[in-house]
């Protein structure tokens, strides 16, 4: 009586279609809040190691707060805490236009910007000091070190943990069901829920998340040697 | 490189060849354990929930306890226990085949599309889909949801029904109940679709339920039955009996009064209909 596998039902009818409908969603929410987590996440990195008080204690706020809460908790927030403050003109346009979609790329880019924010941190602090003071020396401003020398070597010492975090964002996106987005755990469910045939379609899921995320570690190596300075880093291999 | 994507094929498959094994049919298991666990719902009143006292209880649970229990237990000639795990609709089918649980007692509607995978007790209840909706909601029914925006549960036969009878309509599918009624509530949905009495049980539990009613004729035929393995003919048959007997000596009818009848949280009436369905799947003994 053991389980019988029948590992058609993942191209028969209309699953195949799901679960590239499914792809396609959880590529477009993990592709925007990235984008989001990345910009957040250079900003309030590198304000937490600019010389002002005040924009490294913003900056700290924003990673400490939004870190040290669960993900599902962010989801709910942006799902259901923020519509209410909206005016409900907004609301409604917004209830209207994909809501759980929009507030799942909020709660995931926001809160995947405060891990990048460390990730870009430890970068630029692992940059010799006497790399910013000589280009201040060079007559460049602060925020002229930051845009054209700290950040550029910053971003390329740190694509390692960084590909982790990006892993991590495109995984963590499955967490958006929760809120109603049909994203690709959503979708492998949908299959079980019209083939009752579970086992293969979390499989099914299993894998296009791993192939998914081998094939951006995969690229990310190849951006990691593209970009590289030479002389910069020792590295083996 | 090629290393790598072996490790990774060789794990998929590994994961592929991982089918739970049975080599003993379920009443061994229990003979062996002197438990019986069940898969059950945590939030879905009053078939299972956790009450105000923190007690974990509900009408299919009752069903289990009082029907399901002692059939085992004579069957088997010793007392056995009750162990309750929680499942959900994605999870209840994986948790039965991987040997968690022996028995899903929640709300699961009998389908055959669900027969392929495991086998289902007798109905023991029957209901169908309809909506939540706000009181001044114009809504009725599935003829008014059209380019409106419906809130289903996940992996539910409701959900199913409305994509294809009624594409336009705005479907937002959430894990739990929960959720979905938050969602109703903040206006985000305009309605909830789920199996009627669930609805009703929501209601009752709401902070006011007033505000709410619920609309609709039946737009689904959702007959509950209680899921195990496939092929296991002795546990399934201790299983019926337990419920065949409880409607023959009238206990069902105790126990439907203790959670649906008039003055339960959950007023549900049992249509002469349902009631006839119910004596009738009870064969002589």
């Amino acid at each position: 009586m053991s389980y019988k596998f029948d590992w058609s039902v993942l191209w028969s009818g209309e699953s195949g279609g799901w679960l590239l409908q499914g792809l396609a969603t959880t590529l477009e929410l993990s592709v925007l809040a990235w984008v989001l987590a990345a910009a957040l996440g250079i900003v309030s990195g590198a304000m937490r190691t600019v010389p002002w008080r005040l924009l490294r204690g913003l900056a700290t706020f924003y990673v400490e707060f939004f870190r040290n809460v669960p993900l599902l908790v962010w989801m709910f927030f942006w799902y259901f805490g923020v519509p209410p403050l909206l005016p409900e003109a907004v609301r409604e346009w917004l209830f209207d236009h994909g809501l759980p979609f929009w507030a799942g790329m909020f709660a995931l880019g926001v809160y995947h910007g405060a891990r990048m924010s460390e990730v870009i941190r430890s970068g630029i602090q692992s940059i010799p000091r006497t790399q910013f003071e000589a280009s201040l020396a060079m007559g460049l401003t602060t925020f002229q070190a930051y845009r054209v020398v700290i950040i550029p070597i910053a971003l390329r010492l740190i694509v390692p943990p960084a590909t982790s975090e990006s892993l991590n964002l495109l995984k963590n996106s499955s967490v958006a069901l929760t809120i109603s987005v049909a994203e690709l755990t959503f979708q492998t469910r949908q299959i079980e829920t019209y083939t009752a045939k579970a086992i293969e379609a979390f499989t099914a899921g299993t894998l296009i998340y791993l192939v998914l995320c081998v094939g951006i570690a995969i690229v990310m190596t190849r951006v990691e040697r593209r970009f590289a300075i030479p002389g910069l880093i020792a590295r083996g291999g | 490189m090629k290393r790598l994507l072996t490790l990774v094929l060789a794990f998929a498959l590994g994961l592929a060849a991982a089918a739970p094994a049975h080599a003993e049919g379920t009443l061994d298991k229990i003979n062996q354990s002197g438990v019986l666990v069940i898969g059950t719902r945590t939030a879905s009143p009053p078939f299972a929930y956790v009450n105000k006292s923190n007690e974990w209880v509900g009408f299919t649970i009752d069903l289990v306890e009082q029907g399901v229990l002692p059939s085992l237990s004579k069957k088997l000639g010793k007392p056995i226990k009750l162990e309750k795990k929680e499942s959900t609709p994605p999870t209840r089918i994986p948790l039965l085949t991987s040997n968690a649980v022996d028995l899903i007692a929640g709300t699961m509607t009998d389908t055959r599309a669900r027969r392929d995978s495991v086998d289902f007790s007798i109905t023991f209840f029957v209901t169908g889909a309809q909506f939540l909706v706000k009181r001044t909601s114009p809504i009725k029914g599935i003829e008014s949801i059209a380019n409106r925006r419906v809130a289903a549960q996940q992996g539910s036969t409701n959900a199913k029904i409305i994509r294809e009878r009624v594409p336009t309509a705005k479907l937002q599918e959430f894990p739990d109940q929960p959720a979905a009624f938050q969602a109703l509530t903040q206006g985000q949905v305009d309605a909830y679709t789920n199996d009627g009495i669930q609805l009703y049980g929501l209601r009752a539990k709401a902070p006011k339920p007033d505000d709410w009613k619920v609309v609709g004729d039946f737009f689904s035929y959702e007959p509950y039955g209680m899921a195990m393995r496939k092929n296991d003919s002795e546990f399934r048959a201790a299983v019926n009996n337990g419920l065949m007997e409880l409607i023959e000596s009238g206990k069902y009818l105790e126990l439907y009064d203790k959670w649906f009848g008039p003055k339960s949280e959950t007023p549900y009436p049992l249509t002469p209909e349902n009631r006839r369905f119910l004596i009738m799947q009870v064969v002589p003994k």
